[in-house]
């Protein structure tokens, strides 16, 4: 395969929703993939032995989380115009993918994945939990100073952290839903199950969205 | 269960288990129509998990043919894995359908997919899990009629108790066809029903059907039991390939075979007297290399596949291979397409088609030769000699690719271990070459599989190797092969090729004991490391059957078989007369060069007449009136080529 520059780089916010969500960060990328190629996008590929489509998702999000917020780059080989492109690549997603905005973006600029700071979720309990209990528990970890935690990496080696720097806020509303505000991506990640579990909600049945994604400007 | 409890329900169960992708639905491509307007439901079942099933293209043959039809629907489903089924049962969640969670209970059809013998118990599992009794007598008329086809159901003898009707042959005309009936014969009795399917043609019905013994065990004699349905069931076989299907659902996971499949060539004019499906999906009949082409742009379209495989049994043997393959590298090498051209045969692999399909994503090629003795290579018909598997293994390293896989087979009737030995040799002579042409980087990975005699075939009259044979042969490979570097071995567990060889011969007794070993826990019977066959084992048993009865017997040259009422349209003659030159080291050329009177033409004389010269191998049949004098013609011969 040729050579190709990339003469355009794209920024997909879109939405991720319904069965989708029990789609893995790897496979999301394969879904995003054909879409692309099915809306007949000029995709730049990778050089090499296993030429594969320049795409870069911003920070894969937890199995079964739904979101409206996730960014998408594409590297194009081939200049094309935003105008309506957002409505063409939504007429070849599948169920529960939704495009809500397209920019254009500095083809120079850092991978996206290290842009990411922090995100934002919405937790919704199925099941009824005492409102009362939930706010307390929630109240009394934001009190702490440190929350010191222990975490192996791939090898099994432990290093202890402290979580609670990573927390930057926790609210319940009026219908009872928790939003957090938590350090998200490759300086400090913090998964919404493992806050749930830090708060002692373990086994309750909840329903977890991803409403923002904050990058650095 | 209403959809939408179900839907609520699985929302509390798909977090806990493995893969929970397999159990939503929602692809591209996957159709949901609207379930109270449509007046005929069809599921479609694959029974093994979604990420197998999902590469079937026989399933979404049908689930186009289906859904085509303004008033019918068709819909998936696919085996639980063990995780999904548990959480199933905890928290009462029937078998569902992918697309509008419906439990399979409310369908009008199912049809099942029964391409090998490995998934019986996991049919009788579906059926249990859909809330079904497993037997076809114990279900009246409120439970959806269950249809099954595919390979496995050239000989459905062992599966006759659970499977109200069998499709025998080609699915995509019968399935509306049997969907119709059941339509316009809503509220009848299933017994009725049923009577109404045996009279399609390629249908059949196991309970209209008796089987007598002889004391020895042997069949005696299998009967109709009743008026108007034939004494065999001739399968059901299209003209031309229907045009391709282009809107492949596209799966939101991985599976498989992640690619979109386009079938060139159905059927194959090699004749490999081990080869069930080259004998029973004859006639060969091939696709223009146009419909393929304007068929791959729309799957692009439709799909953005970035792989299109072009399925047959013998790619190699397609009479446009180089015209296609060069058309579609010409066409979609900038796009990123790549093409897979599975089942090479050594001889028509050229290397300029080995550059054409070899991308950069493949790291080298597999061939068949199957056996390694000129001996043991005119015995099973397939011909290859070892100067061509030696050229092939320099075009394909020459070429950079560093890998070359082999797929032989042991336990040929007449096997000696001198023609094990052979296998080594060729093996560590293509390695050399190898070695001389890339170094040490070169590999050479060599599958050895278990000869399984299988019905309708010249070989449905052997005895299977025993377990000591195949031991010491494995044992000799094993010794040699992986000792070397570079050089690695596979072969199948004693175990799974005596299973399948008792599964694939069996007869109406046999169904005891597949029912007895999903009784014992069996299910999955095709992940090796799942299959039990200490239960197989007991559950014959059970049963007082022997295994070595269907394995390790030789038959009589006039033993009934009990696939004797299926009728695959290839004489019992012409494959006896084939295993008869076998055992004399006959061979039969290509039956493009030279008809062979298998059987085809006369059992489908009409609907060769009516189909294009060039559409089948098999030759044209000329009216009556324009054929000469016998002693003018040189009798069943026609050179196509």
């Amino acid at each position: 395969m040729s050579d190709t520059p990339m003469v355009q780089r794209l920024r997909i916010t879109f939405g991720k929703q319904g069965g989708l969500k029990y789609t893995s960060n790897l496979d999301l990328a394969k879904v995003w993939e054909r879409v692309l190629r099915r809306a007949q996008l000029p995709i730049l590929y990778t050089q090499g032995f296993n030429a594969r489509p320049r795409l870069q998702i911003a920070i894969a999000l937890p199995l079964g989380i739904t979101s409206e917020c996730e960014l998408l780059d594409v590297a194009l080989r081939e200049r094309i115009d935003i105008d309506g492109l957002a409505e063409r690549i939504m007429s070849t997603s599948p169920e529960g993918l939704y495009v809500y905005d397209i920019e254009e973006v500095a083809i120079h600029g850092n991978a996206l994945e290290r842009e990411v700071e922090s995100a934002e979720y919405r937790i919704t309990f199925v099941d009824e939990v005492d409102q009362k209990d939930l706010q307390k528990r929630v109240s009394e970890m934001l009190a702490q100073d440190r929350i010191m935690k222990i975490e192996y990496n791939r090898r099994g080696k432990k290093t202890a952290y402290d979580l609670r720097p990573l927390i930057h806020d926790m609210q319940v509303n009026e219908e009872g839903q928790l939003h957090i505000h938590v350090a998200t991506g490759t300086r400090g990640n913090v998964r919404p199950d493992m806050l749930l579990a830090e708060l002692g909600y373990d086994d309750a049945f909840v329903h977890v969205h991803r409403t923002q994604l904050h990058i650095r400007d | 269960m209403q959809p939408e409890v179900l839907e609520r329900q699985l929302e509390r169960v798909l977090l806990k288990v493995d893969k929970p992708g397999r159990y939503v639905g929602g692809e591209w491509n996957s159709v949901t129509k609207n379930w109270n307007d449509i007046d005929l439901k069809v599921a479609l079942a694959f029974p093994d998990i979604y990420d197998l099933g999902m590469s079937n293209l026989g399933i979404m043959l049908l689930y186009n043919q289906i859904n085509q039809q303004a008033d019918m629907l068709a819909e998936r489903v696919f085996s639980p894995w063990a995780d999904m089924e548990d959480q199933m049962r905890q928290h009462n969640i029937p078998l569902y359908s992918l697309e509008s969670k419906h439990a399979i209970r409310d369908f009008d059809l199912l049809g099942i997919s029964l391409p090998y013998e490995q998934l019986y118990t996991n049919v009788l599992n579906l059926i249990y899990l859909a809330g079904m009794p497993i037997r076809s007598l114990e279900r009246d008329s409120s439970y959806p009629l269950i249809i099954a086809g595919g390979h496995a159901c050239y000989n459905p003898e062992p599966m006759h108790a659970f499977i109200d009707a069998f499709v025998i042959g080609e699915g995509e005309e019968i399935i509306v066809e049997v969907a119709q009936l059941v339509q316009r014969m809503r509220g009848a009795s299933r017994e009725e029903q049923l009577r109404e399917v045996a009279k399609i043609q390629g249908m059949y019905v196991p309970r209209f059907y008796d089987v007598s013994y002889h004391d020895d065990g042997t069949i005696e004699a299998i009967m109709p039991n009743i008026e108007g349905i034939p004494q065999r069931v001739l399968k059901r076989v299209v003209t031309t390939l229907p045009k391709p299907f282009t809107k492949f659902i596209v799966p939101n996971i991985d599976t498989v075979h992640n690619r979109a499949p386009i079938e060139i060539m159905r059927g194959c004019t090699r004749g490999c007297r081990f080869c069930h499906a080259g004998m029973v999906t004859r006639p060969v009949r091939e696709r223009p290399v146009e419909e393929v082409m304007t068929s791959i742009a729309e799957i692009v379209k439709n799909t953005g596949f970035e792989e299109i495989s072009l399925l047959s049994l013998s790619s190699s043997d397609y009479v446009y291979v180089h015209e296609l393959t060069q058309r579609i590298q010409d066409e979609y090498k900038e796009a990123g397409l790549t093409m897979s051209l599975p089942s090479l045969r050594i001889e028509t692999a050229s290397s300029e088609l080995l550059d054409r399909i070899g991308d950069t994503r493949r790291s080298g090629f597999t061939f068949a030769p199957e056996a390694a003795t000129e001996r043991m290579r005119d015995i099973i018909n397939k011909s290859v000699s070892d100067e061509q598997v030696l050229q092939t293994a320099r075009d394909v390293y020459s070429r950079g690719w560093r890998t070359i896989k082999f797929y032989f087979m042991i336990g040929h009737p007449e096997e000696t271990l001198e023609d094990v030995q052979a296998i080594i040799n060729l093996c560590k002579a293509v390695l050399k070459e190898g070695r001389r042409l890339l170094g040490m980087k070169a590999n050479v990975n060599v599958g050895v599989s278990t000869f399984i005699p299988k019905p309708h075939t010249p070989f449905q009259w052997v005895a299977q190797d025993t377990g000591d044979q195949i031991l010491a042969k494995q044992k000799m490979l094993k010794e040699q092969i992986r000792q070397e570097r570079g050089m690695h071995l596979r072969w199948t567990d004693l175990s799974s090729s005596n299973f399948e060889g008792f599964l694939t011969r069996g007869d109406r007794r046999m169904a005891n004991v597949v029912e007895r070993a999903w009784e014992l826990g069996c299910k999955f019977d095709a992940w090796n490391d799942l299959h039990y066959h200490d239960r197989w084992l007991q559950a014959f048993a059970d049963n007082g059957l022997e295994p070595d009865f269907y394995n390790h017997r030789t038959r009589g040259l006039d033993e009934v078989f009990p696939w004797e009422h299926i009728d695959v349209a290839v004489h019992k003659k012409f494959l006896k007369e084939d295993y008869l030159m076998s055992l004399n080291r006959e061979t039969r050329v290509d039956c493009r060069d030279r008809c062979f009177a298998c059987g085809i033409l006369p059992k489908f004389t009409k609907l060769r007449q009516g189909t294009d010269d060039m559409a089948w191998e098999c030759p044209p049949i000329k009216p009556i009136s324009e054929r000469g004098k016998s002693s003018e013609r040189t009798p069943n011969v026609t050179l196509l080529n």
